[in-house]
């Protein structure tokens, strides 16, 4: 009996404590979003957290689109302050946060993310064009004739003679990603324009309706596409838009292998599989150069400098995103902003440069400090 | 802590009106001639005198907390200034969290205007009135159903049945939450899912032989049009799992044998719990295991006898998963063997059988319904199984049955699409609440099939 | 007769030598078996071991700090409020280049300063905020080492690879080399990991926010699903009357245990953040999704065990005159309760290391501040472990497989809790 009488005291104490669970003012800022942003962001945050008064902010990892859309859900404590992003708002995500009454939004671009292509330190680095890129990962690629022919290439040597002969094998982020929307447009889009047929598609404006159809039937493609296409996205296409959807598709016939978000997983399969090449973001490059080596795309290697400049073509733009009615109503929004935007962190010699961000130029870098200062207002 | 006062208070009143039942019952029943004459032990009446103080008490108490904040936000709110009140609800929101931060002193007084200092004293009045009116009517619903009970206390009371009908209404409650967490998870993915199957048709989705969600992600870009159908999925989830099993069903069943009818009962006794730590290691290390060991182990060993194999091969990701599920499988047929009654082993061995064929030819037999319910169990389970396939199947949606080839499971596909970057409402988030839906069926059929051959075959050796 | 007798016997006999050879066989695949789940564990726990043990060890080094006023900005009359705004980071800068006079040029400059962690600068001013009389001095002071340095301290990083291929250059290395001969280096205990939250360097990481918030949320975990899971349990095995809402309650619960975990982390989203409004990123919303998930695991176990108990017990009490209630709360439960602990902690240590469904109501978060309360955002212990293997510093790695090795202690010490109570149990 005692016993019993001991245990339902503690039980009815601890079920007491859990019972104060009550409304409190929320006084940390709250930040949700990509996963790309979050090892910059996190590093911004600790620094804010470890030299100022306010508390650290809350940094949770729930992907761009997750986060966009627990930002835009509407104003209040219980609603993130700060999203991260490693794409642009979209318009139509834009609409919702004006409708949920998320009028003025602040946009502050970070800087960029590098993509590399990588392999093993136990195999010789690859020299690549974004055409060998092409004509290795699109799902279709012009055949002898013209005519888009599922894609043939097993080898690096069936693309470029200069290649070495080893199975085309590369491990990649999965569509949901934005790493992988980035290298599709800048990689895969850009070697297909290599391409006279498709890059003379692609400049074709909307009214070009026969030399569309033309171009189109050059390709082998069935003539109903470009009908259904026009249904489906309700108006008459672009020449880019039909390039868009020849040129951005993946294969998927096991040479491109969709390997999840890790990017330390695919470092570490790497080389565990010399054979094997891997896209992933430059940071985890630039930490693992013991490990695994960048390839050189258009003769241009991944560096901190040829990726600021411009020279490597393969980079995407970070961005977060500031509720501007939150601020001076949370603590610590404004400040955490601008330590983020400041020389110190963003700035070509900052902390986050160091852990692989890719650098605005020194004008940009101005532009976004003083538009963070006046919380200049997005419009679209 | 205020809360945790009146809740211990309540408690306390509960084992005062305890105590002033059982007392005066055991009056009555003196009085009466013997604790005989009364229908129900004194403790029944002291129970009862408890329930009757404590559950009404504890309604109005988490009634009082549902509204305590929402009545003080309006009241504080209601004296505002106009020009505050000409915000918007949002911003009135935030602007009323400060009030509560400055009167819980987490925010800066010097940030906030006049009429928010003035609120948030406000605020804390109002709130220390609500605290005092909350234990002042808790006591006071306590006290008056303690009373009453108390009251009605006579020796023909039937104070037991009372109490245990109470107490039977608890316990199927509890029971019920089970059909409830059911109807919470179908009807949160439902909605989404229905919103899917209006963009994709229901027929493509369960049928289609093709799963490749490449949809845009932004607007202005167009992108391949994304395929949906659930077949490469399900194939994928079903191989990997196939050679789980492989794996972990005769391991763990000649485990759970050898540690049943052969080991000593001290070498059980620490061999079974330590084999249960396999199924304790987190999964993320699962993960890396088979990543980064496994898969390219199987790979070299398979290129060095001319196979080709796909460095993410389901067998190296079902091999792994079949070593976490083994203590599963041990566990539950360790469990079922052991409940075989003794007499059919003792006849089988009376009969000049080894022990090995009673084990075969008497108590597999004996035992496989529950066997075979256990073994569904780890089925699902190892459907469910997220972190491993993420790491090491990869997310390469092929229709294939070949273990040495690269395929894809539902739970991955869920996370990756609910994890990524794309925006909420397209398709492809969407299609996460699908496999949800779907997965959520396929155990439900799996748990029915199991549940209906332990039912039918299980009561003859009872 | 007697030949046919003999004949029979002689058969037996044959027949024998071959049914013990496979008694022995059948034995064997046995004891193989259990020896095939006994080198999976062992391999298992080997890499985890080896890869996390250098992560309980910290390097220092001992640097003579000059807490020069100028470099500080501030004197030694200044308030604490200006110490804490003053710059602590110049005069380790300066410290380090007075120790190494030669350092000129910029870029061996920004290495120099790499060898130490960014974490020294709020340890020092702690220190001068504690001691104002501090400035001005000069004194030699432990600063803790930069992950990388401390990783080639620890002999991870071999000066074999060419330079360019790792983060440790050359000169850095004869720095370290010159500090080690000198006596300039130590190692101790890393409290910090066991003291600190999380952190971005990993010198500095630690998994104290994570551990009380796997606390926090198993205690909420424990006081839902304990009490609901064996009443559940009570109901169905003794009281529920054999219909159609009984079989749905059962096969609920059996689908339950195999709904994928992640589909709980929707229900709580959906549900506990969504509907009811409760804070994101809460050990208390975190506890209630566990609660749920475990429960089906508890109701089984608890089934099971209050079967096992022996009939003649309820048959008894029942027999006395004890009502059904009684019965099994005086009688069924007492003796059913090892088994249903032994469940309950399984169930527990099931939802120690879970994840996935966390993912969903924000506790995949960054926490440095340990949480007080189960309201306070917080993350949990296998979170951390996944957050750190996503990390690209590769000083991470060693966190992880420690933070690894803390949750299977946790695990292995709650597993130790059910022999101890299994044990008890089959006493009886």
């Amino acid at each position: 009996m005692k016993k019993h009488v001991l245990g339902a005291i503690v039980l009815t104490v601890g079920l007491g404590n859990l019972a104060v669970a009550q409304a409190q003012g929320r006084d940390n800022v709250s930040i949700v979003g990509s996963s790309t942003v979050y090892p910059f962001a996190t590093v911004v945050a600790e620094r804010f957290g470890r030299s100022t008064d306010f508390k650290a902010p809350k940094i949770e990892s729930t992907g761009s689109g997750g986060g966009l859309k627990l930002f835009c859900k509407g104003l209040g404590a219980n609603t993130p302050d700060i999203t991260n992003s490693s794409r642009r708002i979209k318009k139509s995500e834009y609409d919702q946060c004006q409708e949920n009454g998320v009028t003025d939004v602040v946009e502050v671009l970070v800087g960029f993310d590098g993509i590399a292509i990588a392999n093993s330190r136990q195999a010789p680095q690859l020299t690549l064009s974004l055409q060998d890129l092409y004509l290795a990962l699109a799902k279709d690629v012009p055949g002898p004739d013209g005519k888009l022919i599922p894609n043939p290439n097993k080898t690096w040597k069936d693309i470029n003679p200069a290649l070495p002969a080893s199975t085309i094998e590369v491990l990649g982020p999965p569509p949901t990603s934005g790493t992988r929307d980035a290298f599709a447009e800048l990689a895969l889009g850009g070697g297909a324009q290599a391409i006279p047929a498709l890059k003379s598609l692609r400049e074709l404006g909307a009214d070009q309706v026969d030399e569309i159809k033309a171009a189109v039937a050059a390709l082998g493609i069935p003539e109903g596409f470009y009908q259904s296409y026009s249904q489906s996205s309700g108006k008459a296409p672009k020449g880019k838009d039909i390039f868009k959807a020849i040129a951005y598709s993946v294969r998927e016939d096991g040479a491109y292998i969709e390997a999840g978000e890790n990017d330390n997983l695919i470092v570490q399969k790497l080389e565990a599989n010399p054979n094997a090449l891997g896209i992933f973001g430059f940071s985890f490059l630039d930490e693992n150069g013991d490990k695994v080596q960048g390839s050189l795309i258009n003769g241009v290697e991944p560096s901190f400098d040829s990726i600021a400049d411009g020279d490597y073509p393969v980079s995407r733009p970070l961005y977060f995103y500031i509720k501007s009615a939150h601020v001076g109503r949370i603590p610590g929004i404004r400040e955490y902003a601008i330590e983020f935007a400041s020389d110190r962190a963003m700035g070509e010699d900052g902390y986050l440069t160091e852990r692989g961000l890719i650098p605005l130029d020194e004008v940009e870098l101005k532009q976004v400090q003083a538009d963070v200062a006046s919380l200049k207002r997005l419009e679209m | 802590m205020q809360t945790s006062t009146v809740f211990l208070t309540l408690v306390a009143l509960c084992a005062v009106s305890f105590f002033i039942g059982r007392h005066k019952s055991r009056l009555i029943g003196m009085a009466g001639g013997g604790l005989q004459t009364l229908h129900s032990l004194p403790v029944h009446y002291g129970y009862m005198a408890a329930l009757w103080a404590g559950l009404p008490a504890l309604l109005v108490f988490i009634v009082w907390l549902g509204v305590e904040a929402p009545v003080i936000r309006n009241l504080v709110i209601a004296e505002l200034p106009a020009e505050v009140l000409a915000l918007s609800l949002d911003e009135l929101g935030l602007y009323y969290n400060q009030v509560v931060g400055v009167a819980l002193g987490s925010v800066d007084v010097g940030v906030v205007d006049a009429n928010q200092v003035t609120a948030a004293h406000r605020y804390n009045e109002l709130l220390t009135a609500s605290r005092g009116l909350k234990m002042l009517l808790v006591s006071l619903v306590a006290v008056i159903g303690g009373l009453l009970a108390v009251m009605r206390v006579k020796p023909d009371l039937r104070a037991r049945n009372h109490v245990e009908d109470i107490f039977t209404w608890v316990l199927f409650a509890c029971s019920s939450i089970a059909v409830f967490t059911t109807l919470g998870i179908v009807l949160s993915v439902l909605f989404e899912a229905v919103r899917f199957f209006q963009v994709i048709p229901m027929n493509d989705f369960l049928f289609g032989l093709q799963w490749s969600p490449q949809m845009a992600i932004r607007a202005d870009q167009v992108g391949a049009s994304g395929s949906f159908g659930f077949i490469p999925l399900l194939v994928g989830t079903l191989l990997i799992s196939m050679v789980a099993m492989l794996i972990a069903v005769p391991i763990g069943l000649m485990s759970a044998i050898y540690l049943s009818e052969y080991a000593s009962r001290r070498f059980r006794a620490v061999t079974k719990p330590v084999l249960e730590i396999l199924a304790g290691v987190p999964t993320v290390v699962y993960g890396f295991f088979a990543a980064l060991t496994v898969a390219p182990f199987i790979r070299n060993l398979g290129e060095s006898i001319g196979l080709s194999v796909a460095s993410e091969s389901a067998l190296a990701a079902g091999l792994v998963m079949g070593i976490m599920i083994i203590p599963f499988v041990m566990s539950l047929s360790d469990d079922i063997i052991s409940a075989v009654p003794n007499t059919l082993r003792e006849a089988s061995l009376g009969m000049g059988a080894t022990m090995s064929e009673t084990i075969r030819k008497v108590l597999l037999p004996a035992a496989l319904p529950g066997i075979v319910g256990g073994i569904l169990l780890a089925v699902s389970r190892a459907i469910g199984e997220t972190m491993i396939v993420v790491m090491a199947a990869g997310l390469s949606a092929k229709l294939t049955i070949n273990p040495l080839e690269a395929v894809t499971t539902i739970t991955v596909q869920i996370v990756t699409l609910l994890v990524g970057d794309q925006e909420f409402d397209s398709p492809k988030t969407l299609a996460a609440f699908a496999l949800g839906l779907v997965l959520f069926f396929v155990t439900l059929l799996l748990n029915v099939i199991a549940l209906y051959v332990v039912r039918k075959y299980r009561e003859q050796y009872e | 007769m007697s030949k046919d007798a003999f004949k029979n016997t002689e058969l037996i006999q044959a027949s024998l030598k071959k049914r013990y050879a496979r008694e022995r066989r059948f034995q064997l695949f046995g004891k193989l078996a259990v020896l095939l789940g006994f080198v999976f564990l062992f391999i298992l726990l080997f890499d985890i071991v080896s890869k996390g043990t250098p992560a309980f060890t910290q390097k220092q080094l001992q640097i003579a700090v000059d807490f020069d006023p100028d470099k500080l900005g501030v004197d030694a009359s200044a308030s604490a409020e200006q110490l804490r705004q003053a710059n602590f980071n110049a005069v380790i800068k300066s410290s380090l280049r007075d120790m190494f006079p030669e350092v000129t040029s910029r870029g061996d400059k920004k290495r120099l300063y790499r060898l130490v962690s960014i974490g020294a600068e709020y340890a020092l001013r702690d220190r001068v905020i504690e001691d104002p009389s501090l400035i001005g001095q000069r004194k030699d002071f432990w600063l803790l080492a930069h992950s990388e340095a401390a990783g080639y301290l620890k002999g991870q990083i071999s000066r074999e690879l060419p330079e360019v291929e790792r983060k440790v250059k050359d000169i850095q290395m004869d720095w370290l080399d010159q500090l080690r001969d000198k006596g300039l280096t130590k190692s101790s205990f890393n409290t910090l990991f066991f003291l600190e939250g999380d952190s971005r360097e990993p010198e500095l990481a630690g998994i104290r926010a994570a551990l009380q918030g796997s606390f926090f949320t198993l205690v909420v975990t424990f006081l839902l699903a304990f009490p609901i899971g064996v009443f559940a349990a009570v109901y169905l095995e003794e009281f529920a009357p054999r219909n159609r809402i009984t079989d749905l309650i059962e096969i609920n619960i059996n689908n339950l245990a195999a709904v994928p975990s992640i589909v709980f982390g929707l229900l709580g989203l959906a549900v506990f953040i969504n509907f009811f409004e409760l804070p994101r990123s809460a050990p208390l919303v975190g506890g209630i999704v566990l609660s749920l998930m475990t429960l089906p695991t508890i109701i089984i176990t608890s089934r099971a065990s209050i079967q096992a108990v022996s009939p003649s017990i309820r048959e008894a009490a029942l027999g006395v005159g004890a009502s059904k209630i009684q019965t099994v709360f005086h009688h069924v439960l007492p003796v059913a309760m090892p088994g249903i602990l032994t469940g309950s902690i399984i169930g527990m240590a099931q939802a120690l290391g879970e994840s996935a469904p966390l993912l969903m109501i924000g506790m995949v978060a960054f926490i440095m501040e340990v949480p007080g309360g189960v309201t306070d955002p917080s993350t949990v212990l296998p979170v951390q472990i996944f957050l750190w293997a996503d990390s690209p510093e590769r000083g991470f790695t060693e966190k992880t497989s420690a933070a690894i090795m803390v949750l299977m202690g946790f695990l292995i010490v709650m597993n130790a809790l059910a022999i101890y109570l299994r044990r008890r149990f089959e006493v009886k």
